[in-house]
């Protein structure tokens, strides 16, 4: 009778076992191509262009072949902790202080790209649908959402992702409108700026897949082996790669060189254009989704940053460390606001940023891994 | 008893002062062998109250006790004066179909269940005699919960009465029944039902766990219940499924989740219940499966309707009237341009408009209700419009988003899309369409993070579930939903075995029939039968 007593208490008490819960790898899938397809879109075309002119797409088509290296790399990482979030390798390779040094680093990082994608989104939002509206009032609506979502976890994080996947279909429906009035034309002559614009401009590219980072902080925290687990970042990469690679194309092909030096956000430009018998202004419910597709990469970096805190303060609970990042975030980008100038200047420091933290840092950090490994290896055969 | 309480209560020392079932613990008073201090006793103890009644039958020598409002006197009559005056016995306390104890406290219980008991002088034995009057209307249809085809009774009051309904659809040894005693002070019977070797036990004792912790005075209907046992009280959706329909429970019940019925209400209690059991209608199951998609898209549909339409007007009246296409403009702009107020006011005031007229006529009798649509709807929309406060579009706006609101056919689902309208009404009147996107994203978040006993509310959408798709926003047909939804959390998945293998047979009859005809006009020699390569 007494065992059956303490395998009702054991059900009683542990009635929610979410926190241990694994996510599911078609869920790490979402949440990868989610993360990435973000502020970006909207703007990737015409950022390329300003480089490599109608070969822009060539320089998207090199970043994202060059890509899986990076992601390889991490993948490598990871795999040496297969129990351990991306924190928590930190603190083993540096030891504690040290590795709470580096976490931060990280953590920096991610609130600023998060704040970054505040800006960017704030701007587009007052530029397209609200121009009348102040910029907290739009950043508010960003936090607030990231700041519930984050509060569930990452398991309702994934959950939410993989049911607002659907909206990315309806989005590339709505691009394929355009395909009737194409012209395929304009992209070429290929190749005309030359190999170094073209290089040049996929180091630009690089900047549209940054979310890729995610894949090394949540991996343990996705069931399956190692292996299986590369397998879905690449499907992961090989999607966002693909969406890019379809929005450019189109953006391409339906505005000439000429014009797309005049437009910067190619994709709105087009839709706008359009009219369907029942609604004008297509651009407008676009950017309505597309709301839905940032504020899943703002919450990524708001749980990345608030999440990396967490490990360092050893806490249970995430909701106190998401509520001071969001506080943060917020609070730190009314000093931007819609000036576009210093908007300007703060996101080529995040960019750099962007490259010595998740472009370098991970090569370094794999050889580091590796002679750690050897050296722990050493040492275990000596005992 | 004791046996319970193990295994329910562990060691925890402070839930001993719980209201249980639980006969060690019972106050206990021993009866006297005097007739008058057991009868001062219970007189007593019911403060004296009017109708307890009490017969001195044999001289004196003896007392019959009763509630006279909870006994019936027929029975009464039945149970201990015929067979004295047949013959049978020739004492009341030697007819066998009473109980004896001894204990008076438990014939005060006793006496609260409409028993009557006899005591005699001389003697601690007390008889108790089940005489309970019970008054059950007829298990009609609920009102709420009406059907086109499929079966047409309901639950109704009797906690009794409608286990038999869930008993007779299902003649199986395995449904279990477990009684709970809810309410400090009005000791309801409350029945916690599911089948088992189907229902995940960890789900059963889950749920019997949280009864456990219910202390209130009164339980007086199951939406009591539903707040002291739901996850997540601070949400506007119902969490656990409420139906008056045995067809339904039972429906569930074979799914693999519990059913809590509580005395003195026809609405039963399912857990766990996802968003989309709410959209299920016994219907759907009864039509072709073409025509039950149909119907169960357009339901799904009706959140959407209900929840955005009003805010998407707003949004498009007052943010973005370039997204009406060239045609529809002047229309548009002509039915609005008279109006004084912002579009913002017209819709609150038209929807609270149509929430007075619905409670209005819910609490009329019939007849006025009538008049009350027809004063409410034709009189007062039309004449809102020709006043010039409100637009002709928001009329039809608002009219769409309450027709939409009553499709579901779960009453508390309605109300709660009634309730959202509000916020999104106020975000698209602030922010347009992205105040709308907001405020769906919002309740997206909200649904993803609710669970309904560990089963994650949004399930079998939101964590994904392709298999368990077929029952949400299509429905497949029935032989083909062979297994159970993971979301009722059940531990045996086949609930339909292959069911239509006859079309199989008959197949690969007709292809062997013609050969195994050439074969008997060939020969009898051969030995292949029509099953040789089956």
């Amino acid at each position: 009778m007494k065992k059956v007593s303490q395998q009702v208490q054991k059900a009683v008490q542990t009635p929610t076992p979410n926190q241990q819960q694994k996510i599911s790898r078609r869920q790490f899938f979402f949440l990868l191509i989610q993360t990435q397809i973000g502020v970006g879109v909207l703007s990737l075309p015409s950022d390329l262009h300003q480089v490599a002119k109608q070969d822009g797409w060539i320089s998207l088509a090199i970043a994202g072949s060059l890509l899986p290296i990076i992601l390889i790399v991490l993948y490598f990482i990871a795999k040496q902790f297969p129990n351990d979030d991306f924190y928590q390798i930190n603190e083993k390779l540096f030891t504690r202080w040290g590795g709470v040094v580096f976490s931060i680093l990280y953590i920096i990082y991610f609130c600023m790209v998060a704040r970054l994608i505040l800006l960017l989104f704030g701007r587009m939002i007052s530029l397209w649908v609200l121009p009348n509206t102040p910029f907290w009032v739009l950043a508010l609506c960003m936090v607030v959402v990231g700041l519930y979502m984050c509060n569930g976890g990452l398991l309702v994080i994934a959950r939410f992702y993989t049911m607002v996947s659907i909206l990315l279909i309806f989005l590339i429906v709505l691009m394929f409108l355009s395909f009737k009035e194409a012209h395929w034309m304009y992209l070429l002559p290929i190749g005309e700026v030359g190999i170094g614009k073209i290089l040049q401009g996929s180091t630009e590219a690089f900047m549209s897949f940054l979310g890729f980072f995610l894949s090394l902080v949540v991996f343990s925290k996705v069931e399956g082996k190692p292996r299986e687990k590369l397998k879905t970042i690449l499907q992961a990469h090989l999607f966002t790669f693909s969406f890019y690679m379809l929005t450019l194309l189109i953006s391409y092909s339906f505005f000439s060189t000429k014009e797309l030096s005049l437009v910067t956000e190619p994709l709105l430009y087009m839709l706008k254009s359009f009219e369907m018998p029942f609604v004008a202004r297509i651009d407008l419910f676009f950017i309505s989704v597309w709301f839905v597709s940032v504020a899943t990469s703002y919450t990524t970096y708001l749980y990345m940053a608030s999440f990396g805190l967490q490990q360092i303060f050893r806490a249970k609970s995430i909701k106190l460390f998401t509520l001071i990042v969001s506080i943060l975030i917020f609070s730190l980008s009314q000093f931007v606001g819609l000036d576009m100038e210093r908007l300007e200047k703060y996101s080529t420091i995040v960019v750099y940023e962007g490259y010595a933290l998740t472009f370098l840092m991970p090569f370094l950090l794999l050889v580091y891994v590796l002679i750690y490994k050897r050296i722990q290896q050493k040492k275990e055969r000596s005992t | 008893m004791g046996f319970m309480k193990r295994l329910f209560f562990g060691d925890h020392e402070k839930l001993k002062d719980r209201t249980i079932v639980d006969q060690a613990k019972e106050p206990e008073q021993p009866s006297s062998t005097k007739l008058a201090d057991n009868v001062d006793y219970l007189t007593n103890e019911f403060n004296r109250t009017s109708d307890l009644r009490i017969r001195i039958l044999e001289k004196g020598q003896a007392a019959l006790m009763y509630l006279e409002t909870l006994v019936d006197q027929e029975k009464l009559h039945e149970a201990i004066f015929s067979p004295i005056e047949l013959g049978h016995v020739d004492d009341i306390s030697k007819i066998p179909s009473s109980r004896v104890t001894k204990n008076l406290e438990e014939a005060i219980k006793a006496l609260l269940k409409g028993h009557a008991i006899y005591i005699q002088d001389g003697s601690r034995h007390i008889s108790q005699f089940n005489v309970t009057a019970s008054f059950n209307r007829s298990t009609e249809e609920p009102q709420n919960e009406k059907i086109v085809r499929g079966s047409h009774d309901g639950f109704i009051e009797n906690i009794m009465v409608n286990i038999n309904l869930v008993r007779k659809r299902i003649e199986n040894r395995d449904l279990t029944i477990k009684y709970f005693k809810v309410g400090k002070k009005t000791n309801n019977n409350m029945a916690l039902l599911y089948l088992d070797g189907v229902t995940d036990p960890e789900l059963v004792q889950e749920i019997e766990h949280r009864l456990k912790y219910i202390s209130a005075d009164m339980i007086h209907s199951p939406g009591y219940v539903e707040e002291f046992i739901e996850d997540q009280t601070f949400s506007p959706f119902p969490q656990m499924l409420n139906t008056e329909r045995p067809d339904r429970v039972v429906a569930n019940l074979i799914e693999g989740r519990v059913a809590i019925m509580n005395e003195g209400s026809p609405t039963t209690l399912i857990a766990p219940s996802t968003f989309f059991s709410f959209y299920q209608s016994s219907d759907d199951y009864n039509m072709r499966w073409f025509t039950g998609t149909f119907v169960r898209l357009i339901r799904l549909a009706s959140f959407i309707i209900a929840v955005g339409m009003p805010a998407f007007y707003i949004a498009v009246v007052s943010f973005h009237f370039e997204v009406i296409p060239d045609e529809l403009i002047m229309p548009v702009k002509q039915t609005i341009n008279g109006i004084a107020y912002p579009p913002l006011i017209e819709a609150l005031v038209m929807v609270v408009i149509i929430e007075l007229i619905r409670e209005a006529g819910i609490r009329l009798p019939q007849p006025i209700g009538q008049t009350i649509g027809i004063v409410g709807g034709l009189v007062i929309g039309d004449a809102v419009v020709k006043a010039g406060l409100v637009s002709n579009l928001m009329v039809i706006v608002v009219a769409l988003t309450a027709i939409a609101s009553f499709v579901v056919p779960s009453n508390e689902m309605s109300t709660t899309l009634r309730l959202l309208t509000f916020p999104l009404i106020f975000l698209a009147g602030t922010l347009g369409f992205i105040g709308i996107t907001f405020g769906f994203m919002m309740i997206l978040i909200h649904m993803t993070r609710l669970e309904s006993f560990g089963v994650p509310y949004l399930s079998p959408v939101a964590p994904l579930r392709i298999k368990d798709l077929k029952d949400t926003f299509i429905r497949v047909p029935i032989y083909l939903m062979n297994e159970r939804p993971k979301d009722s959390r059940a531990i045996q998945p086949g609930v339909v075995g292959p069911s239509r293998e006859w079309k199989e047979v008959e197949r690969s009859n007709n292809q062997q029939q013609p050969k195994q005809s050439i074969e008997e006009g060939k020969s009898t020699g051969s030995e292949s039968g029509p099953n040789a390569d089956s």
